[in-house]
C-alpha cells in the first residue's frame, strides 16, 4: 500500500465517531491547560493518561491506544494554540514556548489589537499544523524505513545523541542538565533488571521491584513543583486582562502575517524534528528571523504583527514535527513527547520503525487525527476565543488545591498504591528546589524513559560484539550518532568559552 | 541562584553517585543472557555523576552568587497545605476517596484564602462527587470511594 492508502485508512479511523469525539476533547483539554498558568502540556498530558485508560478499557487494545494518543496529542498540540492567549492579553505566557509572544502581542493588546493578535496566532497556529502534518506525512515512512536497519548498537548512539542533545540546550549549565540527565538515568536503573531478571537497589521492598513509575515522578516535578512555588512565592493577582473587540484579523494584517506564518512554519517544523530543541527554541529563532526578515525591524516591540505571526507558528510546527522522532525512531526528544510515549507503552505498543507496520492504525489514525484536531482548533479559538480568555481569571485559591488533588486522583487511579502518592509529594518538593535553582527538569524525565532502552540496546550490543565496546565506533551510523552527540555537547561549551550567548532552550 | 543550594546539591549528587556505585557492587554479576551483567550500567553512570557533582562543586567556586530581591515566602501556608496533602496520601485509602478529597480541598481552600465558606463547600463538594461518580460509576474504573466497614 502507498502512503496515501495508509492515510486513507488513517482517516477512516480518525472519523469513527468516537475518535473525533477523543480528538475534540482533546484540543478542548488542551487549549484550556495552554490557558492556565502553571499546567504544562506535560503535566497535562501525564494527567489525562489514567481518564484515558479508563475511557478506553472497553476497546481493544488497539483501538484503545488509538482512541488515547489522539486525545493526548491533542492535549500536546492544544496546548500551543491556547499558550498564546494569556502572553497576548496578560502578558503572562502560558507556556515557555508563548514567551516570545508577549514581547508584541501584549503591545498589540494595549493598542485595542487584541482580537487580531489572537486570531493571527489561531491561523498560524493552524497553517503550522497542517504544514508540519504534510512533513510528518511525507518523512514518516522514509525515515522509519532507515530506522528498520538499526541494530542496537545503532539505537545505543542515537539515543545517547537525543539524551545529549537535550542536555545540551536545556538550561543554563550544562553540568547541572547532565547531573540531571545521568541522575535520571540512574532512577530508571531502580527495579527489577530486564535482562538478567535480578532486582537492583530494591532492598526487598515490593514497591520498587516495578521500578519508579514515570508518570508519578514527571507529574510531581512539573504539575506540583509549579503549584508549590506559586503558593510560596506570588500571592499578588495578575493584572488587568486586555479587552477583545473586534475577532477577525483586518486585511493588511493578514498580508503582513502571511509570510511569516510560512516561514514560522517549516523553520519550526525542522527544529521539532531535532531531538532536545521544541517549541520554545523554534519560537525564538522564528522571532529573531522575522526582525531579520523585516524591513522595519525598530518596529517589533511595539506591536509589530510579525512578532506574534512568526513565533506562533513556529511553536505549533514544532509539536508536530517532534512527533517524527518519536513515531519513526521511537525516540521522544522533549518531556512532553516522552509521556506520549510512555502512554503508548502502557497499551503495550512501542513506538518506532515497527510502529507503522504493526499498529498502521495507531500511528496513520493519529497523523490524520492530527489534522481533524487543528480543524477543530481553528474553529474552537477563533470564536470562542472571549470565553477561553474567561479561564484564566479563574481564582487561584481554587486552582492551585484543584491541580494537587487531580494530581492525586491522577496517581492514584494509575498506580492504586500510598506509595506513588508520598513519591509524588517529594517529587513535588525536589522538583520546586531543582527548577528554583535552574536545574532543568525535561532531561531527568527523559532519560527516566529512556534509561531502559538505553541499557538493553547497549548489552545487547556488547552481547553481539563479545564484550567489545568499539562496537559503537566501527558500525558507521553509530559512530556519526556519537560524533554529533559529542558536538552538541562541545559546540556550546565551545561558543561560551569565546564569549557568544547561547540561546538555550527552557522547555517542559 | 543561591550558592549554598548549588553546593547543597553537588554533595548530595555526589553521595547519591557514591551510593549507587557502592551498592552496584554488591549485584549479582551474572551475566545470563548478556554479556555485561546488570550491575555495569549503573556503575558507571554513578562514576559519571561523581565526576559532574565534583565539577559543579568546583563550578560553585568560581561564581559569584547572585542574590535576587527576596520576595516574602509564605511559609506558613505552604506548610499547612503540604502537611495536608501528606495526611490526604495516608487517608485515602482507609477514609475513601470522597471524604478525604472533600476534606484536603475544604482545608486547602480556606488557608489560600480565607472566607466564602458556601462556594468552598460548593467546589469542594461538587469536585470530590464529582470526579468520584464520573471515573468510578460512570466510567467503571476502580478507585475507594467511601470507608469500608
Amino acid at each position: 500500500m502507498s502512503t496515501l492508502d495508509f492515510l486513507f485508512n488513517g482517516f477512516a479511523v480518525a472519523f469513527q465517531w468516537q475518535n473525533i469525539l477523543f480528538a475534540f476533547v482533546g484540543v478542548l483539554i488542551g487549549t484550556a491547560v495552554g490557558v492556565l498558568p502553571g499546567i504544562g502540556p506535560m503535566s497535562g498530558v501525564a494527567l489525562l493518561i489514567p481518564v484515558t485508560a479508563t475511557l478506553t478499557s472497553g476497546m481493544p487494545t488497539e483501538a484503545a491506544a488509538a482512541s488515547s494518543i489522539i486525545l493526548l496529542a491533542g492535549v500536546y498540540y492544544g496546548a500551543m494554540y491556547g499558550g498564546s492567549t494569556t502572553s497576548i492579553l496578560l502578558n503572562t505566557p502560558g507556556e515557555s514556548s508563548s514567551v516570545v509572544t508577549t514581547l508584541d502581542g501584549y503591545q498589540m493588546a494595549k493598542q485595542g489589537r487584541a482580537g487580531s493578535a489572537l486570531s493571527i496566532a489561531a491561523i498560524g497556529s493552524f497553517v503550522a499544523g497542517i504544514v508540519s502534518l504534510i512533513g510528518l506525512v511525507l518523512l514518516a515512512e522514509p525515515l522509519s524505513n532507515v530506522a528498520l536497519k538499526f541494530g542496537p548498537a545503532e539505537y545505543f548512539s542515537l539515543m545517547l545523541l537525543g539524551l545529549a542533545a537535550v542536555s545540551g540546550l536545556a538550561g543554563k549549565s550544562m553540568t547541572k542538565a547532565l547531573i540531571m540527565t545521568i541522575f535520571g538515568l540512574l532512577l530508571a536503573t531502580i527495579g527489577i533488571d530486564a535482562v538478567s531478571g535480578i532486582a537492583r537497589f530494591t532492598y526487598d521492598m515490593p514497591i520498587l521491584y516495578s521500578g519508579l513509575e514515570f508518570l508519578t515522578i514527571a507529574v510531581g516535578l512539573f504539575a506540583l513543583g509549579e503549584v508549590f512555588k506559586t503558593i510560596l512565592e506570588r500571592d499578588k493577582e495578575d493584572g488587568a486582562i486586555a479587552k477583545i473587540e473586534r475577532i477577525l484579523p483586518t486585511k493588511q494584517d493578514l498580508k503582513d502575517s502571511t509570510k511569516p506564518i510560512l516561514r514560522g512554519s517549516i523553520l519550526g517544523f525542522f527544529i521539532g524534528v531535532l531531538p532536545g530543541a521544541g517549541a520554545t527554541l523554534a519560537s525564538f529563532f522564528s522571532y529573531i528571523a522575522e526582525k531579520k526578515f523585516s524591513k522595519h525591524p525598530e518596529k517589533f516591540g511595539t506591536g509589530a504583527i510579525e512578532g506574534v505571526a512568526g513565533p506562533e507558528s513556529a511553536n505549533n510546527a514544532a509539536s508536530g514535527g517532534a512527533m517524527i522522532p518519536l513515531l519513526t525512531l521511537g525516540i521522544p526528544g522533549s518531556g512532553t513527547t516522552a509521556i506520549l510515549m510512555g502512554a503508548l507503552i502502557m497499551y503495550n505498543i512501542q513506538p518506532g520503525p515497527l510502529l507503522f507496520d504493526d499498529h498502521p492504525e495507531v500511528a496513520w489514525g493519529l497523523i490524520a487525527s492530527m489534522f481533524i484536531g487543528n480543524l477543530m482548533l481553528l474553529v474552537l479559538n477563533m470564536p470562542l476565543v472571549k470565553v477561553f480568555a474567561k479561564i484564566i481569571q479563574t481564582p487561584k485559591k481554587y486552582l492551585l488545591p484543584i491541580i494537587v488533588a487531580i494530581s492525586f486522583f491522577g496517581v492514584y487511579a494509575v498506580q492504586y498504591t500510598t506509595f506513588d502518592l508520598y513519591l509524588l509529594l517529594a517529587c513535588g518538593v525536589i522538583g520546586y528546589f531543582l527548577a528554583k535553582n535552574d536545574y532543568p527538569l525535561a532531561p531527568l524525565v527523559l532519560a527516566l524513559v529512556l534509561g531502559p532502552m538505553i541499557e538493553n540496546n547497549m548489552r545487547r550490543a556488547l552481547t553481539i560484539s563479545n564484550g567489545e565496546f568499539s562496537i559503537f565506533l566501527t558500525k558507521p551510523l553509530s559512530l556519526v550518532f556519537i560524533l554529533a552527540a559529542v558536538a552538541w555537547l562541545a559546540i556550546p561549551l565551545l561558543l561560551k568559552l569565546k564569549g557568544r550567548n547561547v540561546i538555550i532552550n527552557d522547555e517542559e | 541562584m543561591s550558592k549554598t543550594f548549588d553546593r547543597f546539591a553537588g554533595i548530595a549528587f555526589l553521595l547519591i553517585g557514591l551510593l549507587f556505585v557502592i551498592e552496584s557492587r554488591s549485584i549479582s554479576q551474572s551475566a545470563y543472557g548478556s554479556s555485561v551483567g546488570p550491575n555495569i550500567f549503573p556503575m558507571v553512570l554513578g562514576i559519571i555523576l561523581i565526576l559532574l557533582s565534583i565539577r559543579l562543586l568546583f563550578e560553585t567556586m568560581k561564581y559569584e552568587s547572585v542574590e535576587g530581591t527576596k520576595e516574602p515566602y509564605q511559609y506558613v501556608k505552604f506548610l499547612i497545605i503540604f502537611i495536608s496533602a501528606v495526611v490526604y496520601a495516608a487517608v485515602l485509602e482507609p477514609v475513601g476517596y470522597v471524604i478525604s478529597t472533600f476534606i484536603f480541598l475544604v482545608i486547602t481552600f480556606q488557608t489560600m484564602e480565607r472566607g466564602k465558606w458556601l462556594s468552598t463547600i460548593l467546589i469542594a463538594g461538587a469536585f470530590s462527587f464529582g470526579i468520584y461518580y464520573f471515573f468510578a460509576e460512570f466510567l467503571g474504573g476502580s478507585l475507594p470511594g467511601f470507608p469500608e466497614f
